[in-house]
């Protein structure tokens, strides 16, 4: 964890705060546009957040929390108690929605999703590539930046903050673009539906169906110990319950925290980052196969 | 009451000052922080109990300033507070943040629900409970800290304490004549499973 200190809280739309975290012990650890960290909160939450800054600037890290009115206890945290001055861990940034270099770029955002788009953006439009924002809100002042960034980049930037873009149309009018979208999953699974190929970021799980909840067992290769994962228990909480708990945070499949090396079996993947060729994420995937072997 | 009166002496004024009617905002900010309370009920004749309730700070969440919502976790099932809170609706609750010496009282009265806005704000470890409290708030007031002074509550050196008394393992199997290490297995393997 990096220790920072919360230097700006500023109102950014109706609804929405933006942080600036300095590090507190020289220069942040460099990321990508696309990248989140883990904020862990005084409250003992975790929660992860885009970062919507400069990369450049390696002194502080910016993020833009959205106050959910279901707040579990993450985004009312930030609203209502988080003061100026006080000290922060946050994660190494991790980054599941990287940009890959391309000639042409269609943008997608939708309200908060906007967060990690910013640096994107900035850094297509810096790579000499054509690059095109659509940025749809449901009413302009629950759109954090939006102003900048259509002072900032004129015609590549168009705002819809009221009404949904014609994605079909915008498929028809960029058919070579590299697509990337963030924002509500109702948007997800629009873009997913026109779009050929679409890079996605969630911030929260799709809904979908598996197959029935079996039971399996993990070996854990270093420690030699057996595990049985229960029907009805995840593999992160079996390992919990089993006194070898692994690092989590977000417990649905979208923040990566909980990532372990399988180094034997089959897992079956039920996370919506894709997990990497011998990793799974504990808190979602199960097995395929009867046993799986773990790097713990 | 009037002998204790006669010998207390009147309250000082500044305590019956403190004494609000609904959450503001250094109360909503000690709920956010508070991990632990108490929580008193009592059945329709006014026998009184008492139980304590626990999770992450701000657990307890504030719905508006005249009303609070706590979750019901995997316990023991065996619903005292519901069974009274069904008889009789006054409830009295006791917020502690570990570290500080004042404690926040609140008093109302309260009703169970299942409404699915108010347990999703309660989800924890991707689960949600089952059921929730919800407080109608009626007084709202901070009390002094003298109580946990005395009694050295958040000085880490208190915790020798417990290793004077037998544990929860030992004193059940010993009223049930069983054999302790198993009793504490068996409870040690229910608390590593708190969602």
């Amino acid at each position: 964890m990096q220790k920072t200190i919360l230097d700006r809280v500023e109102r950014v739309a109706g609804d929405v705060v933006s942080l600036v975290l300095r590090g507190d012990e020289g220069p942040l650890e460099p990321w990508e546009p696309g990248a989140h960290i883990d904020l862990a909160l005084p409250n003992w939450l975790t929660r992860q957040y885009s970062l919507c800054g400069d990369p450049a600037d390696r002194s502080a890290y910016r993020i833009a929390v959205r106050h959910d009115p279901l707040s579990r206890g993450g985004s009312e945290y930030v609203h209502l108690f988080l003061q100026p001055g006080r000290t922060l861990s946050v994660s190494s940034p991790r980054n599941h929605f990287p940009l890959r270099p391309a000639p042409e770029y269609l943008f997608l955002a939708g309200g908060i999703g906007i967060t990690p788009m910013v640096p994107m953006l900035r850094a297509a439009v810096a790579s000499g590539a054509a690059a095109t924002l659509v940025y749809a809100g449901r009413s302009a002042r629950t759109m954090p930046f939006a102003a900048e960034l259509a002072a900032t980049y004129g015609e590549r930037v168009r705002l819809f903050d009221h009404g949904r873009p014609d994605l079909a149309a915008l498929a028809a009018e960029f058919p070579a673009a590299e697509v990337y979208c963030c924002g509500p999953a109702s948007m997800l699974a629009a873009a997913e539906a026109v779009f050929p190929r679409v890079f996605t970021e969630r911030f929260q799980p799709t809904r979908r169906t598996f197959g029935p909840d079996t039971a399996f067992e993990v070996v854990c290769a270093r420690s030699g110990q057996t595990i049985q994962v229960p029907p009805d228990e995840s593999l992160l909480d079996a390992l919990t319950h089993a006194g070898r708990p692994v690092p989590s945070a977000c417990r649905e499949g979208v923040c990566g925290s909980c990532e372990i090396a399988v180094v034997e079996g089959e897992p079956e993947h039920r996370d919506d980052i894709g997990a990497p060729e011998g990793r799974m994420y504990a808190c979602v995937s199960r097995a395929r196969s009867p046993r799986l072997v773990l790097d713990l | 009451m009037a002998e204790v009166r006669a010998r207390l002496g009147e309250p000082e004024a500044m305590i019956e000052a403190k004494l609000g009617d609904h959450i503001d905002r250094h109360a909503r900010r000690f709920i956010a922080h508070s991990p632990f309370l108490t929580l008193a009920t009592a059945d329709a004749a006014g026998r009184a109990d008492c139980s304590p309730r626990g999770d992450y700070p701000g657990f307890v969440k504030v719905l508006d300033e005249h009303t609070l919502a706590l979750p019901d976790r995997t316990g023991n099932k065996i619903a005292d507070s519901f069974r009274n809170i069904a008889e009789n609706d006054g409830v009295g609750l006791l917020f502690f943040v570990p570290g500080m010496r004042e404690t926040l009282r609140v008093n109302g009265s309260a009703y169970v629900t299942d409404e699915p806005d108010v347990l999703a704000r309660m989800q924890t470890e991707a689960k949600e409970p089952m059921l929730a409290i919800v407080v109608e708030v009626e007084q709202v007031y901070f009390h002094c800290g003298r109580a946990l002074i005395r009694s050295r509550l958040w000085d880490p050196a208190s915790q020798a304490l417990a290793d004077e008394l037998p544990s929860a393992g030992e004193i059940a199997a010993e009223l049930m004549n069983a054999d302790p290490v198993m009793f504490e297995q068996i409870l040690e393997a229910g608390y590593r499973k708190l969602y």
